[in-house]
């Protein structure tokens, strides 16, 4: 059925329709801690307190009824009720703060205890405490602003490199990476060569592992730094395949229309149309499903990671992290060895 | 030799009157503390008092911002009915008024729609009888809801039910009664109860990219007309299945196990809680919700730009200064000369 494959993967798309992350809506929790707008504590405090006066004017169109419900009942039970949720979200407020400053002081601590600082051996000695790893993992990185320390494509590009290291001395043969905007695809060149170079860092100059990044979206293999394609480079010890957000709800799209084509051409049968055969040909166009998703932010936000995906997938985030370690990872693993798997029983 | 007959005689009576005077006791202290729990529970003042502070509660928060559309999964039942000695049965049906419990509350709070993953296609592989009781509960639930739904008197009221899933594996029986339930509430707008059964994601998925493909077969539709938003209307969800705004799971796993994959993906709060779902009381969802109304209530302010000063100057008037003048009125500057005296 590699009819299909072509079919969707010659679907062109208008680039204007393309979502870009700052289009993207983050989770209510995700939003807050984007830099910019200046996230104080004073800000906050603004926040909220000037929240209603907002919700009664601004958003009125916007909001429900049921503030217009409620307004119409009685204006003053309605003020009295917000000016109550403004002192509980002050109280709530009070408690975040403390519980996300406990959260950051575990993170420093974890990073203590965890430090690999280069040397794969100790990854390997980790791993092998634990009862069994993952074979496929998955991995959801932001591209953090410029201005910020380990921010921009350099960031993003080290931050990357470093997992592929991470993940290749725990053993594990499959990386999936992920990142809205797709800024890896379209920078693999450097980031080949800042996977070598990475690589070579932990295991020396002489004896790099070989691997092999994919992109499952244009069907493109890339072996190693230079494209030097004979047997012995093919053996590889890591593959990653780089997703982005077109390979989520958009290429599910693309494969009912080359499928509804086909059928109309004569060349499909919908009878042949089974769930097999939809799932056979994701994984060929996205990949198989990981096994274990481990997301490097301050909580769970999955980002339009392909949906068809993500069926059993574990999820690990640390809350209120917001780096790229070494701890985050292998606590995901560990979390992963002590988990029970039993489908739908 | 003396003390081991004295240990095999009269020692060892007394050890075992000490043994089962203290077994007793405790049972004693135990049957007591719980029916002095239970006393508490079902005294009516602290019960009206209890409902009292509930309905505030839930009336402060719902003047804030509200999530549009709350899911949940309910695991949890057979563990809870295991570490509580009571049957499977039993277990399920905790679980079953506490989703009752709880979509009440969220009607209160302002929520347009609850969806809850009741049955999963995987689930057919259990034992039996354990599937047969499930089919009955869920058939005598989906009579209580319909009762309820038409009842003035009950918290329920004017609520619309939808079950989605893929019917075909349901019984005759019990498709002729969700029809029914469908139809009888099927003019209710206010709120919205799914319940998903028999439901799995993917067969979710793979059900609208079938019927789109039929349809274009069929000439209802040509295949440009897809698109990521027609598909997404077009799945069991309807206009729900865009975006659930928070999914909560309950019982500690932290996967999606194969349930609004669709939805969930993107943009939407997913929290894992540690308690079993029969466990899952009022507390815990007004602490989520307070979460989510809280960093949505900054992330709006963010996003509107406000500036609570120049708005009451707006409204006031007086400090009205600014005013836009456009530079054609200025009068002219003097003449513009240079040193080096050329043109």
């Amino acid at each position: 059925m590699s009819q299909i494959q072509e079919g969707v993967r010659a679907r062109v798309h208008n680039p204007d329709d393309e979502a870009i992350s700052s289009t993207h809506t983050k989770p209510p929790l995700n939003a807050s801690f984007e830099k910019g707008n200046a996230n104080t504590k004073l800000r906050t405090l603004k926040a909220i307190t000037e929240s209603i006066y907002i919700n009664n004017e601004y958003n009125k169109t916007e909001k429900n009824e049921i503030i217009g419900r409620k307004q119409q009942q009685n204006y003053f039970a309605y003020l009295f009720y917000k000016i109550l949720l403004v002192g509980l979200f002050i109280v709530y407020g009070a408690f975040r703060y403390a519980q996300y400053q406990y959260n950051r002081v575990k993170l420093r601590i974890y990073d203590l205890v965890y430090n690999p600082s280069n040397t794969p051996q100790l990854i390997r000695q980790d791993v092998l405490k634990l009862d069994k790893i993952p074979k496929r993992v998955a991995a959801i990185l932001d591209m953090k602003p410029i201005g910020d320390v380990g921010g921009g494509l350099t960031g993003l590009l080290n931050d990357s490199s470093e997992l592929i290291c991470w993940t290749v001395s725990a053993g594990i043969k499959h990386l999936t990476l992920y990142d809205f905007d797709g800024v890896l695809q379209k920078n693999v060149t450097s980031f080949r060569e800042e996977i070598h170079n990475k690589l070579s860092k932990y295991y020396g100059p002489s004896n790099v592992p070989k691997f092999v990044v994919r992109i499952p979206h244009s069907n493109s293999m890339y072996f190693n730094r230079d494209d030097s394609e004979s047997e012995e480079n093919k053996k590889v010890a890591i593959e990653i395949s780089l997703l982005s957000n077109r390979d989520g709800r958009e290429t599910i799209v693309d494969l009912t229309k080359t499928m509804a084509d086909l059928c109309t051409q004569g060349s499909l049968d919908l009878s042949d149309v089974t769930m097999d055969l939809v799932d056979s040909e994701l994984t060929q166009l996205v990949g198989p499903e990981p096994d274990l998703l481990v997301y490097f932010g301050p909580s769970l936000d999955l980002q339009g990671f392909p949906p068809w995906h993500i069926r059993l997938t574990e999820f690990y985030w640390e809350p209120d992290n917001t780096e790229v370690t070494y701890s985050v990872f292998i606590r995901a693993l560990k979390k992963f060895s002590s988990c029970k798997m039993n489908v739908g029983k | 030799m003396l003390l081991m007959k004295l240990y095999n005689g009269p020692l060892l009576t007394a050890y075992e009157f000490a043994i089962e005077l203290y077994e007793s006791m405790r049972f004693h202290i135990a049957l007591r503390t719980q029916k002095l729990r239970r006393s508490l529970k079902s005294n009516c003042v602290i019960k009206a008092i209890n409902e009292m502070i509930e309905a505030v509660l839930t009336d402060i928060i719902s003047v804030g911002p509200v999530p549009y559309h709350v899911s949940f999964i309910m695991d949890g039942n057979r563990r809870f009915a295991k570490s509580s000695n009571l049957s499977l049965q039993r277990g399920h049906e905790a679980g079953g008024l506490t989703l009752l419990h709880l979509v009440y509350i969220c009607k209160k709070l302002g929520v347009k729609c609850v969806s809850a993953y009741a049955f999963s296609i995987e689930n057919f592989n259990r034992p039996k009888k354990e599937v047969d009781t499930l089919m009955q509960l869920f058939s005598e639930k989906l009579d209580e809801f319909t009762t309820r739904s038409a009842d003035p008197n009950s918290p329920l009221y004017g609520s619309c039910l939808k079950v989605v899933g893929d019917r075909d594996l349901l019984s005759d029986d019990i498709k002729k009664k969700v029809s029914r339930a469908e139809e009888l509430t099927k003019s209710e707008k206010g709120f919205t109860l799914i319940v998903c059964f028999p439901y799995t994601s993917r067969n979710d998925i793979y059900h609208t990219i079938y019927s789109s493909i039929s349809q274009v077969q069929n000439n209802k539709i040509k295949t440009d007309d897809i698109t990521v938003r027609t598909f997404t209307e077009s799945m069991y969800l309807k206009e729900y299945a865009d975006k659930c705004d928070i999914l909560i799971r309950t019982s500690g796993q932290k996967r999606l196990s194969d349930y609004m994959l669709w939805q969930s993906h993107e943009n939407s709060t997913i929290e894992f809680c540690d308690t079993l779902w029969p466990d899952f009381t009022f507390s815990m969802i007004y602490t989520l919700m307070l979460r989510w109304s809280y960093f949505t209530t900054i992330q709006n302010y963010n996003r509107v730009q406000f500036s609570l000063r120049q708005e009451l100057s707006n409204k006031l008037k007086i400090f009205n200064r600014k005013k836009k003048i456009p530079i054609e009125s200025f009068p002219e500057p003097p003449v513009a000369v240079t040193v080096s005296g050329k043109e």
